[in-house]
């Protein structure tokens, strides 16, 4: 993917470039607000990442430039530490996911990753399906090898989050958001408990396992090899 | 002295009474000559027509005898008896070239100035004409006399209104400079001096109240200040030396699974920071009370739901039990984030503290004081003496030194709950601890407004 980086700090700038393109990603990274403006504005993207805080232009007034003139490219927001506010306001400035600093690096990349848009599908999307498990989600039932599994609706939001997400990395963090709709991280690791009984559910008896953990990044939903 | 805004004042207001009373002066003088010039008219006329029926009656002699009778009288007006070729028959006022009516003529005085007097001449028959005057001294006289009045009065006016914007302003000089004293001394790092108060209430000493009541609370929030500064110093200083420790042990380590664990073991600590960190920015942005723009009707009850069935399962493996009681909805005014925040807070600590096999019961409704979210537990539960403390920062029971926790958790709690104008309070629960938050204004079941916009 092609990203932009819009970074300030030159020992952060030049560390995330460096792991982003190790990643497989080809970044370009701007190190003031106008350079980023600039390149926001006349080049083409998969995702940008953009930091708030930014000598001269800052964050925000690039991201409600861009997003004025027609660019539609999904943006990830970096705030600073503590600032619970700034998420509100990012995202009302036109920003599809933001993540509080200092992060880490594997959070970066998985939400990047989450953010990249997918090839175009079928507008509505009403069947979700990976390997032989399959998600109705008018019905809200899910199958796998033809035989239903019960879920309760906070698993049936995780399992449709992580099907959403073939094949990408997951984090703790990302599923918290987006199914709990915590915006911190409680002290408790809730989601390992209910990924596992998601697991127990979906995985429990089937030859393959669908549901993988990745030590130190998250999980992952994706045909096994 | 000058600069001094009461003097100004008073200056201002001495000067818009001297106009005023010069006005007023000047209006009275002028009425008064009015008054004075109209009676004065008054008595000549009638003198004149008395005059003129004694001729009628009496004929020429008995005028002429009546006017030189009249003439000797001190005090009395003065008056001519002429004839029709100008010879003066009777009186002092021999202006044989008067036409009758009102006029006013020069009189030659004995001493040989000529004094002015108002005259007013009568036709008689066969050409006799009868004058009766007099001099208007009298009434300048009385015009003399009110005018230096006046200005005595003026001076009176403006020597009691400098002397009284002196003392005013002496005296609002005092506690204004008492003021700026205070002032100048904070200002120096005497943070313990306040401005002296004076019983009575005029605005000044409000003022004095009002400004020592603000140093107060300056004063308290730098002492948190200083004592979260000490916290922090004092609670870091222990996981900062573990990480430190952790990292040297990585560096001395071979490659290897062992430099691989110290260095996990160093994330996990400087995590552990970090998220304290947080915390204590997100305390201070809560007491900063930003926050509030963003409230929003809510359920309570269903942010319990959210809360308890996402602590449950973990709970469960731990072998404790995690339940919700009641289930009707329960509106308040507020922060979802937060509250949310706030009450996981609040299960987690319960499940943290009260041990294995635990029961921990959220409950939400409605009572007599408001909206209640409380968070029961049957585990050992806290001293009497040590609840109220548990919400200060950093604060932590000896006995929970060694568990995990930032000891921020209640404190965050607090901040929350002052931030939705609710009390956070802990509670003898016999067995165990009832934390408990009343939202006050959420004394009633509000309607949820969603049902009525929708219409669905």
């Amino acid at each position: 993917m092609k990203l932009l980086l819009v970074e300030d700090d030159e020992q952060t700038g030049a560390y995330l470039k460096r792991a982003l393109t190790e990643a497989g990603h080809a970044v370009d990274h701007a190190a003031s607000g106008r350079d980023g403006l600039l390149l926001a504005a006349g080049e083409t993207y998969d995702v940008m990442v953009l930091d708030r805080m930014l000598p001269q232009v800052d964050g925000l007034a690039i991201l409600r430039t861009i997003r004025a003139s027609g660019v539609k490219t999904p943006v990830l927001l970096l705030t600073a530490l503590g600032g619970i506010d700034d998420r509100v306001e990012g995202l009302e400035a036109g920003g599809d996911d933001y993540l509080v600093k200092p992060f880490a690096f594997a959070e970066l990349l998985a939400r990047v990753n989450a953010l990249a848009r997918r090839p175009p599908t079928q507008d509505v999307q009403t069947n979700l399906r990976v390997a032989d498990l399959e998600m109705n989600l008018l019905r809200r039932t899910v199958t796998r090898g033809g035989r239903r599994i019960e879920l309760q609706p906070r698993e049936f939001q995780l399992l449709e989050y992580l099907m959403r997400h073939t094949g990408r990395v997951v984090t703790r963090t990302m599923l918290l958001e987006a199914v709990w709709d915590f915006h911190f991280d409680p002290k408790t690791n809730i989601v390992d408990t209910h990924i596992s009984r998601l697991r127990s559910k979906v995985d429990r008896g089937h030859a393959g396992e669908l549901i993988q953990t990745l030590r130190g990044a998250g999980y992952c939903l994706r045909e096994p090899d | 002295m000058l600069r001094s805004a009461s003097l100004r004042l008073a200056a201002l207001y001495t000067a818009a009474f001297v106009a005023a009373v010069l006005v007023l002066g000047v209006v009275t003088v002028l009425t008064t000559r009015a008054a004075l010039s109209r009676q004065f008219d008054a008595r000549i006329l009638s003198e004149s027509a008395a005059l003129v029926q004694e001729f009628r009656v009496e004929g020429l002699t008995g005028v002429s005898q009546a006017v030189q009778e009249r003439d000797r009288t001190p005090g009395a007006l003065d008056y001519g008896l002429v004839s029709a070729d100008g010879r003066a028959i009777a009186g002092r006022l021999d202006e044989h070239r008067a036409i009758p009516g009102w006029s006013d003529l020069g009189l030659s005085q004995p001493d040989g100035e000529r004094e002015r007097i108002r005259v007013y001449t009568s036709s008689l028959a066969n050409g006799y004409r009868l004058l009766v005057g007099g001099d208007d001294e009298s009434i300048e006289a009385v015009d003399a006399l009110l005018a230096k009045r006046f200005l005595l009065a003026i001076g009176g006016v403006v020597m009691i209104g400098l002397l009284g914007g002196y003392s005013l302003g002496r005296g609002m000089g005092r506690r204004i400079a008492a003021i700026t004293g205070a002032a100048e001394a904070i200002i120096d790092g005497d943070l313990s001096r306040r401005v002296p108060e004076a019983r009575g209430g005029d605005d000044l000493e409000r003022l004095a109240a009002t400004f020592n009541r603000m140093l107060d609370r300056i004063g308290a929030l730098m002492e948190s200040l200083r004592q979260v500064s000490n916290d922090i110093a004092h609670d870091l200083r222990t996981p900062l030396t573990r990480l430190r420790g952790r990292l040297e042990a990585g560096l001395g380590a071979r490659p290897g699974p062992a430099q691989v664990a110290a260095i996990e073991g160093a994330l996990g600590d400087l995590d552990a920071i970090l998220s304290t960190f947080a915390a204590l920015l997100r305390i201070a942005q809560i007491e900063g009370g930003a926050r509030r723009a963003a409230f929003q009707r809510l359920d309570l009850a269903a942010v319990a739901r959210t809360v308890v069935d996402a602590f449950a399962p973990s709970a469960e493996d731990a072998g404790q039990r995690l339940e919700l009681e009641d289930g009707d909805p329960v509106f308040v005014d507020g922060d979802r984030e937060l509250i949310t925040q706030m009450l996981v807070n609040l299960v987690e600590n319960g499940l943290r503290h009260a041990g294995p096999r635990a029961r921990v019961r959220v409950r939400c409704r409605v009572e007599p004081g408001g909206a209640i979210l409380a968070v029961i537990d049957d585990g050992p539960g806290v001293p009497d003496s040590e609840r109220e403390r548990l919400f200060d920062r950093f604060h932590r029971l000896e006995a929970s030194r060694s568990t995990p926790g930032s000891g921020l958790g209640l404190a965050l709690v607090a901040a929350v709950a002052r931030l939705h104008g609710a009390e956070a309070s802990l509670h003898d629960a016999a067995p165990g601890l009832e934390a408990r938050v009343v939202f006050g204004h959420g004394g009633r079941t509000l309607p949820n407004p969603n049902l009525t916009v929708s219409g669905s």
